[in-house]
């Protein structure tokens, strides 16, 4: 067991240095891909109504400091020199002259926060409903959870969203003469701010430490129905996938053996069939939570939810290309940190798989 | 005379004996257990290890089938839409905005009502249909053909030209894609075929790895060295020999990317980035967001989506249980 701990911190070491020209060569994508955004930022800084020449001046000595007549390796060069000491730039778009770096700090937990159920808990009720629905084949059960499936991954979020905004925001609002009354837009109440200090900026744990209970609860009522909606998309691939796998597996041979040596049923499922399902199924989940971590940006734009996703977008159609830099690093980190917890699962669930 | 009826017989014979033959080949399949009589023994031996028609016969199963009549019906209003409204396709897109009120409920003179700027919903879903069929086909054939020929390539031949291709896959997979179209999609305009080609060419990486694994798996049986030893050239090994063993889980995957792409692209739309000049579902939910009064305007062009995808995916999954070497089903 030794030698193979060691073989796997080996391993990790190596994906990790291997990372590193990837990174370096989607750094210079997003260098090039910004230098085709024909975005000059210093156009919205500059006043109205001014002589034309003091204007002119004002901008060649910007480029000047900014180096953009310097030729293109040398950008380049500054580019990457910048990114590693910390400094990412300024957005002036979105929030004026705030660090990237401070900006992703505000704007990633609320996404985080949203993700929290999906990433955690949906994993372990989809295998379970797996399971169930594979084991149960062609039965009322199975036919059931399919049919569920099926409608999760066939119907988009956004739609899936819409309606949930109609049936609980509007619907159910009419029909209860305006008894119950559940938030369909906004990620708070407008207006509602936290009294207090944000120590991080997770708004749950803040509400907690700052001893203020209607922010708390306010935020969780205006999750509840976003999560539904994230909740039932990931469900419906990872059921599918494992149902699938599954199924593949129960006809082994070996599965024959376990059940005529006498090994109880749940056992042989639980312990025998599904460690050889999890495979595919693992890449799948791992796949969902850093889909979900990056932001789902349909979800996001539905209900009004300032997160990851949203801001995105936001600084797309706007044009503020340091944020966009910004955000596309860290995605890509977050699906090369993904990609390397792919395959070191693979190996603690089947340790016939060595990579040397 | 003679003459006349000899001719006469030498030219119905080709019509006979095709028609003979279609009728023939619908008996095969049909009905169970029914064979040819012209063959002889030993074709009849040839025929049962093809088993052609129990893969038929698994393929037939009735949610198969509800999938393909979905696909079926989507394709049918699509190819022949500007039969079935009177609307064409300059009235329900910019920049036509017809000065009526928006958002109506629906009435005689628009069945289902009416969308922002007036224009009618059963229009937009009528001509929305050539769209999604387009945005279905186009970027997956574009990205299988193009990573099944490279990745049959790249694991053919190995060594140098198999690692560059494979760390050139890496960087592309290490990127996230949709983010990434989102990016592309306002620098190189908003043109439906551009962004279709741009979606096609982001997932042909993926293709390629998944097309690389299933070669190497192929490549191990003693068939593809016998082909080699007897002087095939390699495009020939590759293409004839080893193509056809490794293509069946890539034909499931190709329904599955098409109900993706369905959703991507009506997503795409759904932000914003999506084409104006053509109908487009997605579009239709981004206008119809707020309005709550007519849910009609957001709710049809949803459903239609979801259907058509719920096609592609039953069909998909039909095909895997019918082809899927692994089940012994």
């Amino acid at each position: 067991m030794a030698r193979q701990a060691q073989n796997m911190i080996k391993y990790i070491i190596k994906r990790i240095l291997m990372m590193i020209p990837i990174l370096i060569i989607v750094l210079i994508i997003t260098f090039v891909l910004s230098k085709f955004m024909n975005v000059f930022p210093l156009i919205t800084q500059v006043a109205f109504g001014e002589d034309i020449e003091q204007i002119q001046r004002i901008i060649a000595e910007e480029k000047r400091r900014m180096g953009y007549d310097k030729p293109i390796y040398v950008q380049l060069i500054i580019y990457l020199q910048n990114f590693f000491t910390g400094n990412w730039g300024d957005s002036y778009v979105i929030m004026y002259k705030t660090p990237v770096i401070e900006v992703i700090g505000l704007v990633f937990p609320k996404t985080i926060e949203l993700m929290i159920v999906p990433i955690v808990i949906i994993p372990l009720i989809a295998v379970k409903l797996g399971i169930v629905s594979s084991t149960n084949k062609d039965k009322l059960k199975d036919t059931s959870i399919r049919f569920l499936a099926v409608l999760g991954a066939g119907v988009p979020i956004f739609f899936i969203g819409n309606l949930l905004q109609l049936f609980f925001g509007v619907s159910l609002h009419k029909f209860t003469y305006g008894e119950i009354d559940l938030p369909i837009m906004f990620s708070n109440t407008s207006g509602l701010e936290l009294k207090g200090e944000y120590f991080t900026r997770f708004r749950l744990i803040d509400a907690i430490l700052n001893n203020d209970p209607i922010f708390f609860f306010d935020t969780l009522l205006h999750l509840i129905i976003p999560v539904i909606c994230i909740s039932f998309a990931s469900l419906a691939g990872i059921t599918r996938q494992t149902r699938s796998s599954m199924l593949d597996v129960m006809d082994q041979d070996y599965i024959r053996t376990a059940r005529a040596k006498g090994v109880p049923e749940k056992k042989v499922i639980n312990s025998h069939a599904l460690r050889n399902a999890l495979i595919p199924s693992s890449n799948l989940i791992i796949t969902t939570i850093t889909g979900s971590l990056l932001g789902s940006i349909f979800l996001e734009a539905t209900f009004q939810y300032l997160g990851f996703g949203y801001y995105f977008v936001r600084s797309v159609t706007q044009g503020d290309y340091l944020l966009i830099n910004g955000f596309l690093v860290c995605s890509c980190l977050i699906i090369i940190g993904g990609t390397l917890a792919t395959d070191v699962i693979y190996t603690i669930i089947d340790p016939r798989i060595t990579y040397t | 005379m003679q003459d006349y009826s000899e001719k006469d017989k030498i030219e119905e014979y080709p019509l006979k004996n095709s028609n003979a033959k279609i009728k023939r080949l619908i008996k095969f399949y049909l009905m169970p257990g029914w064979r040819n009589p012209e063959f002889s023994a030993r074709e009849y031996q040839i025929e049962k290890l093809k088993s052609k028609r129990r893969v038929f016969r698994r393929l037939i199963t009735p949610l198969t089938l509800v999938g393909f009549f979905l696909v079926l019906i989507v394709v049918f209003i699509a190819v022949y839409a500007p039969g079935l409204t009177e609307l064409t396709l300059a009235n329900v897109t910019p920049p036509l905005y017809p000065g009526e009120p928006a958002f109506q409920p629906p009435s005689p003179e628009h069945p289902l009502g009416t969308t922002q700027f007036g224009w009618d919903i059963l229009g937009r879903l009528i001509w929305g249909t050539r769209t999604t069929i387009q945005a279905a086909v186009f970027p997956v054939v574009i990205s299988i053909g193009g990573g099944v020929f490279i990745g049959t390539i790249s694991a053919y031949f190995g060594g140098r030209v198999d690692f560059i291709i494979m760390r050139i896959c890496d960087i592309f997979l290490s990127l996230p894609m949709l983010i990434i179209v989102l990016v592309i999609a306002p620098l190189v305009g908003k043109d439906l075929y551009t962004t279709l080609l741009i979606y096609g060419i982001l997932f042909i990486p993926f293709n390629i790895r998944f097309m690389r694994s299933l070669v190497l798996q192929v490549k191990q049986n003693d068939y593809v060295r016998a082909a080699i030893s007897s002087g095939a050239t390699k495009f020939r090994v590759m293409f004839k020999h080893i193509f056809p063993n490794a293509i069946s889980p890539i034909i499931i995957s190709f329904f599955g990317a098409m109900g993706v792409t369905v959703i991507g692209l009506a997503g795409l739309a759904f932000i914003g980035l999506g084409d104006p000049d053509v109908a487009n579902w997605g579009a239709d939910i981004m206008y119809a967001r707020g309005h709550f009064e007519t849910p009609g305007a957001a709710l049809w062009p949803g459903f239609f989506i979801g259907i058509t995808a719920i096609g592609f995916i039953l069909i998909g999954d039909g095909l895997r249980d019918a082809l899927d070497p692994r089940l012994h089903i």
